[in-house]
């Protein structure tokens, strides 16, 4: 693939064979492969071309460079490399291949001619031929493409041109043809209409979504209330809310007053220990506290506990505004874009980076949910984030409270679910921050972005702790800058409702599988938006399999949190505060301030006058305890606990750990040192060639077995140990689990069996019913290759020992 | 960090850490076997200290491998056997830990030596200040070896150690605040750490420390012999036997029509810091030699150090020529530089790589150094690397350990980083290296690197480049014949540079340009993940017996003195120790790239701090969980899978020999998968 095409014979010839096709071509509305081996989407038009160009690969596809043709639709700028597979017709559509970027991600066009370099603008003039084109793009990648000499001069002018006027400029409206071009044709949207949601992850769409998230945690002592279910109490709220079940749904009704835009106190997770976690916007003042709305302000509150912590986001955390800024600076920074010749010298490079202030926003973040975290930690209380609007810091904290501490969070199904639980239902205003309609510039800024750098940094110092991988966050982050997904197209659910309101309301569970269809198109205005979570749609089947670690660790458990599971810990806190304390958790202290509630600062309350007592300092000094331990986040306190699954992942915050995400925000960075690189193009990664390596055994085990069935004394392993792979994989090995969960029975669920900590290999055996039952859960997100043969697979023996090095044989 | 790993042994982990000594049984038989038997295994304690994180890692990613039950407990004490006493390094104290696992153990008061090792004091009830957690009180041991504290007054033993030969300086400081008897030491280790202890200033425990640690940190100083003279370990492997010259001249095609090695300084009169053997342009006589000799610093003449294979295009080491303010003439320098260019038919170019700076260069002049005068050279090019000198590296070493050790300033960290110049350097070699191996490779020319003396910058040069060009160096063996080669034989000053056993910290002579050498080899490792066979533990270990004294390898300033000190005969070599267990030092993701080059990024934008190597002694460092182990059990699954296939497919062809049904015929073939990464 490397070699260059400039100067073999073949590709000569080829030349004007290509040139008169181009001409005789005219029909490129045709569903399908193109001549040059581009597959459109339906409706896609082919705008323009260039043939013989070059891509230049990055580090991670093996660097060097790839020759074939690049491609302009109205949709997304195609690569397709000279010597590519030809696509199966007959495949799902996916929205994007492996080398190809939508015109939506594009922020700047920058032609690179034999002396000069220029920015083109939808409107500018081009007055020389560029020997090189550079696609600098909103999430960070840099596309670099090289025109041969062969490449027609015209082609390479004109592609230039049609790139720069197509992409979306800076200005609003050209969002719905962009996303008309991509979804709006009558086969995409039938083909969207009969997509499948996926069934593994928790979408919060309806109360009994919200009640089994309360099962799987073993939370009690709350419900599920659908008091908002018409968005009548607060806009911003999702249909459902969860509360503690003595608060009636008519009490409920009044405490929504008291606070900033109806977001009351609303439980998010429970922690084993059996302490709650909430959030909620800030106090509305100046309002008449009854007497009754104080007892359920109270009670709303703190739920079943004792005593509750509540957590200020407001004043520490940096604003979304300081936010945007460092994102921009260190965009800037990383991008280093050729056309503005402000570049940043390389011995200034770490002072720059620090001066952006991302990292310190980042370790800000990680500091107080791992404060959160630990607080949680001591069981009994509530634990509430406070933040004027609710809408930014909580759902950044919240999620990643619970990415430290739940490990179903750290699978890719659970991951999807929190992000759906904390931040798209909760009202997180993607559409606002994300500003695709370039019509918000204030409130843009890249919370959402900043929580999965975030989450990257866990990952990076916990990687065995993950299910998903760099690979799943880093696309993620890509499709943030895609404004096609419904999750991200709007700033609360009650917009994402209105907009699908020809939608069903919900849907029923049927025997656990739930099924959505998208409705019948009603000439709506906007394309149906499939939401983000529907990666088929977006990524080819090889880059999807490598969302998930290949080695699968126990870290994807299902977590049956069943209530105080741990409670009799010596660690577990006992709440020597009084029954009813209140305290404050600000700049890593505790405080009993006397306003914190503003119903108890004034005289009026009679419910205060009977608690009236001196705050309690023990509690504070136990509570600082608690919190301590993370701060200090000594390593010993981590490693004796690195054995208990729901111990939090406490990141280490030392300056040498936390790290600019360099697979992500460098991931363009190109430099003219960039020399070859030993890898030889045709080879994958070896990571990757493993991984195929691995799952070719397996396959080549089952047929063997599959052949001899007869065979007594063989049969009975493969079977026992086929149960084991079986729930390896719904601990989400795709090396393992797409093919043989297809014909399985689809999973039930809200199962609240605990299922052992099983790593493959190690397990003893395991009722083989159980392991049957929760294998399809991975059916939607690798469930696309057709395949009913039955699979078994080996699993080695437990006795087996660890090979000398594996294969290394030198 | 010793601790983690017993932690590891207590929980619900140990399905796997018992594997580990059985890899190493599966291995090498002999090598464990020797490990085993003696309590301490022969390694330094930093080099047991980085296994036990890997272990460790290895157990943390098993911890939800099931709940505690009875097997795991067989598996716990069958592994208590073959583990080590405890040592820890940062301090971290263990939360409450079931004790009788702990008491399972070997007992840990018990201090583990060497052979060979003596303990030369023991005083009790010192006190350890943690630069995080406050005072430890506990017992210290000094032995030739090492110091050795340990402190039970917790429930988990809290243990230091460090070894007595990396110790740079000994400081006394004033301890208020532990009550007016105590006075404190602060142990300045070259390693990037520096201990504090604190102890009751009773005359005869002062006396003690002091004295037996200054005695023994700075043998040479009190007319000592290094503890290497001392250790008595056996190993299966001869690690003297690595390099051997003639066979590595020999692997390179050498003699071949323009180069021969002579014999010409085998009793080091030419040069006495040049080794014994010289690979020299065939048609050069001895007395042009002499003459050349006599022209160039320190008589460091030029000599060849790597033939490409194919060109036949060469990296020649020398030293500054003297050409002195009066632009001195040697012609018979001229032509042998000539000649080199000659022995190369694809090039009519001589590319000379004065690693100085250009100012820097001119004053030596003045001093009767210099550099090539192109004029005089008629087909030379003349390129200065612009790195800067020994001094200048070692001040930066000096500010990188206060921005990491004992406290870092998070706020400030990347400035603080950016202000060491320490990855500006490091970008400087990668940059200079990958020009030479440029030149070499792509132009196809010869070059000759120099500095001033041509054992410094020149060393680090030739061997970086001769690592990117040729992937045998980039083995386990093949790296410690580089090291022999360039570093060891051409007589870098082991002894100046790291001041073994000598007491004058400030001896201006001392400068780190082996570390940084190894931290160059670790920054192209990690843009090659899978290009070396070695990791990053071995390159660790280098580094720690680069200081421990307790192999011979790094010993002494040049070939000449390791000759008449008789290193190879009284000490032990570190490649023995390393290659009896090679196991712990191969990356298991190696594939072999022969014939290609590697180019790294030399940007600081894609280079990174070693926090692996110069952090790991902060306080707060924890270690990361590398994600290779992760990667071993996919190595490990596949093999096991293979194994099966293989089993079964054995088993089909035998039973098909019996029902002999055609259809299903199999072909065997197909078992073996090529196996692409396993080099």
């Amino acid at each position: 693939m490397l070699t260059g095409s400039k100067t073999t014979f073949k590709v000569r010839q080829l030349v004007p064979d290509m040139k008169e096709r181009m001409l005789s071509h005219s029909s490129f509305h045709t569903r399908g492969r193109d001549v040059l081996g581009l597959c459109c989407l339906p409706g896609e038009c082919v705008l323009q071309r260039a043939v013989l160009v070059r891509k230049k690969l990055s580090v991670k596809e093996g660097s060097g460079w790839l020759s074939g043709t690049l491609f302009c639709t109205h949709f997304r700028v195609a690569f397709v490399p000279q010597d590519s597979q030809r696509p199966d017709d007959n495949a799902d559509p996916v929205l994007l291949g492996d080398h190809d970027v939508a015109l939506a991600s594009i922020d700047k066009v920058v032609a690179v001619g034999p002396s000069r370099t220029k920015l083109v603008t939808p409107n500018g003039s081009l007055k020389f031929t560029p020997e090189e084109l550079v696609l600098y793009c909103r999430d960070l990648r840099v596309f670099c493409f090289l025109f041969d000499r062969l490449t027609p001069d015209a082609q390479a002018m004109e592609i230039t041109y049609t790139i720069a006027k197509t992409y979306q400029p800076l200005k609003p409206g050209t969002l719905l043809s962009f996303q008309n071009s991509a979804l709006g044709s009558i086969e995409m949207k039938q083909f969207l209409s009969n997509r499948r949601r996926d069934p593994n992850m928790n979408w919060f769409e309806c109360s009994a979504d919200w009640e089994q998230e309360l099962e799987r945690a073993g939370a009690t002592g709350w419900r599920v209330s659908s008091v908002n279910d018409r968005f009548e109490m607060s806009t911003s709220l999702p249909r459902f809310t969860v509360v503690p079940h003595r608060v009636l749904d008519t009490e409920l009704k009044k405490t929504f007053a008291h606070f900033n835009d109806g977001r009351i106190p609303r439980w998010c997770w429970r922690h084993p220990r059996g302490s709650d976690l909430l959030r909620m916007a800030s106090f509305q003042n100046n309002i008449y506290h009854e007497k009754d709305d104080i007892r359920n302000l109270e009670l709303v509150l703190f739920g079943g506990q004792q005593m509750c912590v509540i957590v200020d986001l407001g004043e520490e955390m940096p604003s979304p505004a300081d936010i945007q800024v460092a994102h921009t600076r260190l965009r800037t920074l990383c991008l280093g874009d050729i056309s503005s010749s402000v570049s940043v010298p390389d011995d200034k490079w770490l002072s720059t980076l620090e001066s952006t202030r991302w990292l310190d926003y980042i370790r800000c973040f990680l500091r107080k949910a791992a404060e959160v975290a630990c607080l949680l930690r001591g069981g009994h209380m509530t634990v509430v984030l406070q933040e004027s609007e609710d809408r930014d810091m909580n759902c950044v904290v919240s999620s990643l409270v619970q990415v430290m501490c739940d490990p179903h969070c750290r699978t890719v199904a659970g991951f999807q679910s929190l992000v759906q639980k904390e931040w798209i239902t909760a009202g997180h205003k993607f559409l606002s921050r994300i500003n695709y309609h370039r019509d918000c510039d204030k409130e843009e800024a890249p919370v959402f972005l900043l929580f999965l750098d975030c989450v990257w940094q866990l990952w990076s110092q916990y990687p065995t702790r993950f299910q998903l991988t760099e690979e799943y966050l880093l696309a993620l982050h890509d499709s943030v800058q895609l404004p096609l997904f419904s999750s991200f197209l709007a700033n609360s659910q009650r917009e994402r409702c209105r907009r699908s309101q020809h939608l069903p309301q919900s849907y029923t569970p049927v025997n656990g599988l739930r099924e959505l269809p998208m409705g019948e198109p009603e000439e709506p205005v906007d394309p149906p938006f499939p939401p983000v979570w529907d990666w088929a749609l977006q990524y080819s089947s090889s880059r999807r399999a490598r969302f998930t670690q290949p080695v699968s660790q126990a870290a994807c458990i299902p977590p049956v949190l069943n209530g105080n599971l741990n409670t009799n810990l010596e660690r577990s806190w006992h709440s020597d505060g009084l029954p009813g304390s209140v305290f404050l958790l600000s700049r890593s202290s505790f405080s009993n301030p006397s306003n914190l509630l503003p119903w108890r600062s004034g005289n009026s309350g009679s419910y205060w006058k009977s608690h009236r007592r001196a705050p309690s300092s023990e509690g504070l000094s136990g509570l600082e305890r608690l919190i301590r331990a993370c701060s200090l986040s000594d390593p010993s306190e981590n490693t004796t606990t690195l054995h208990d699954p729901f111990e939090p992942l406490l990141p280490l915050l030392i300056g040498p750990c936390v790290r600019v995400w360099r697979g992500c925000y460098l991931r363009g960075a190109l430099h003219p040192q960039a020399f070859s690189h030993p890898m030889s193009s045709c080879s994958q990664h070896p990571l990757d060639q493993l991984a195929f390596e691995v799952q070719e055994l397996g396959e080549k085990l089952a047929q063997a077995s599959v052949r001899h069935p007869e065979h007594q004394t063989r049969q009975q392993e493969p079977r026992r140990l086929e149960s084991n792979l079986n729930q390896n994989a719904n601990n989400g090995t795709f090396l393992f689990s797409s093919r043989s969960s297809q014909h399985q029975p689809p999973a039930s669920r809200g199962s609240t069996r605990p299922t052992n900590l099983t790593r493959a290999p190690w397990t003893a055996s395991e009722p083989p019913r159980s392991a049957q039952r929760i294998s399809g859960k991975h059916t939607f997100l690798f469930g696309h290759q057709q395949e009913s043969q039955s699979v078994q697979r080996y699993i080695p023996s437990p006795s087996a020992k660890y090979p000398k090095h594996a294969g290394n044989t030198h | 960090m010793e601790k983690q790993h017993s932690s590891g042994s207590d929980s619900p982990v140990l399905p796997v850490v018992p594997r580990k000594p059985r890899v190493l049984l599966a291995g090498n038989p002999a090598s464990r076997q020797d490990s085993v038997d003696s309590p301490e295994s022969p390694s330094g304690s930093h080099v047991e200290w980085c296994k036990q994180l890997i272990a460790a890692t290895i157990s943390s990613q098993m911890s939800c491998a099931g709940p505690p039950d009875a097997v795991t407990r067989e598996c716990r004490s069958q592994d208590c056997g073959e583990e080590h006493g405890y040592r820890c390094d940062s301090c971290s104290e263990l939360p409450s830990h079931p004790p009788q696992v702990f008491k399972r153990q070997a007992p840990v008061d018990e201090v583990q030596l060497v052979p060979g090792e003596t303990v030369k004091t023991t005083v009790k009830d010192v006190i350890y200040i943690c630069p995080l957690t406050g005072a430890v009180t506990g017992t210290l041991t000094v032995t030739d070896y090492k110091l050795y504290f340990i402190s039970l007054e917790r429930d988990d033993p809290f243990v230091l150690d460090v070894n007595i030969c990396a110790i740079s300086r000994l400081e006394t400081f004033s301890v208020q605040s532990l009550g007016e008897n105590t006075s404190g030491i602060e142990i300045v280790c070259k390693d990037m750490r520096s201990p504090r202890f604190a102890y009751k200033n009773e005359e005869q425990s002062k006396l003690e420390i002091l004295e037996t640690l200054t005695k023994y940190a700075f043998p040479l100083s009190n007319g000592l012999p290094l503890f290497t003279f001392q250790y008595k370990e056996k190993f299966p492997e001869d690690g003297w036997k690595v390099y051997d010259p003639v066979a590595e001249y020999k692997r390179m095609g050498l003699p071949n029509e323009s180069w021969t090695i002579r014999k010409i300084n085998s009793n080091y009169e030419v040069c006495d810091t040049y080794p014994a053997l010289l690979v020299i342009p065939k048609s050069i006589e001895d007395d042009e030699i002499k003459r050349v000799a006599s022209f160039r610093a320190k008589h460091r003449i030029p000599v060849l150090s790597w033939v490409h294979p194919e060109t036949q295009a060469t990296i020649v080491r020398c030293s500054q020529p003297m050409v002195g303010p009066t632009d001195r003439r040697c012609k018979e320098d001229e032509h042998y530089l000539q000649t080199i260019m000659d022995a190369n038919a694809q090039s009519h170019k001589l590319t000379i790589f004065d690693a100085r700076q250009n100012t820097v260069a001119d004053n030596h002049k003045a001093k009767d150094g210099g550099y090539e005068n192109e004029n005089f050279y008629p087909n030379m090019e003349l390129n200065f690397l612009e790195i800067p000198n020994i001094h200048v590296i070692r001040e930066s070493l000096r500010k990188l350990k206060e921005v990491v050790y004992p406290t870092i300033d998070e706020q400030r960290w990347h400035s603080a980083i950016d202000a060491t110049h320490w990855l500006e350097y490091i970008r400087l070699l990668l940059v200079s290296a990958v020009r030479i191996a440029d030149k070499v490779e792509s132009s196809k020319s010869s070059v000759v690197v120099h500095c001033s003396d041509g054992w410094d910058r020149t060393a680090q040069l030739t061997s970086l480049s001769m690592l990117m060009l040729d992937s045998y160096y980039r083995t386990l063996r093949g790296f410690q014949v580089l090291l022999e080669k360039e570093w060891i034989s051409f007589g870098h000053k082991f002894a100046s540079r790291v001041g073994h056993g000598d007491e004058n910290h400030l001896n201006s002579e001392r400068s780190p340009l082996f570390v940084q050498f190894i931290d160059c080899v670790w920054q192209v490792m990690r843009q090659f993940p899978t290009a070396f066979e070695f990791n990053e533990l071995f390159l660790i270990t280098i580094l720690d017996h680069l200081y421990s004294c307790l192999f011979g390898t790094f010993l002494y300033n040049s070939e000449h003195e390791r000759v008449q000190k008789e290193v190879n005969s009284k000490t032990v070599s570190l490649w023995s120790y390393i290659n009896s267990q090679p196991e712990d030092f191969t990356n298991p993701f190696y594939v072999n790239y022969e014939n290609h080059v590697l180019y790294p990024l030399a940007s600081v934008r894609h280079l990174e701090l070693w926090v692996g190597y110069y952090v790991r002694w902060n306080p707060r460092m924890r270690p990361q969980m590398p994600v290779h182990q992760n990667l071993k059990e996919l190595l490990y699954l596949r093999t096991e899978l293979q194994r099966k296939v293989e089993e079964l497919q054995k088993e089909v062809s035998a039973s098909h020999s019996i029902s002999s049904s055609s259809e299903h015929a199999y072909s065997p073939s197909h078992g073996c998968t090529p196996l692409h990464t396993s080099g």
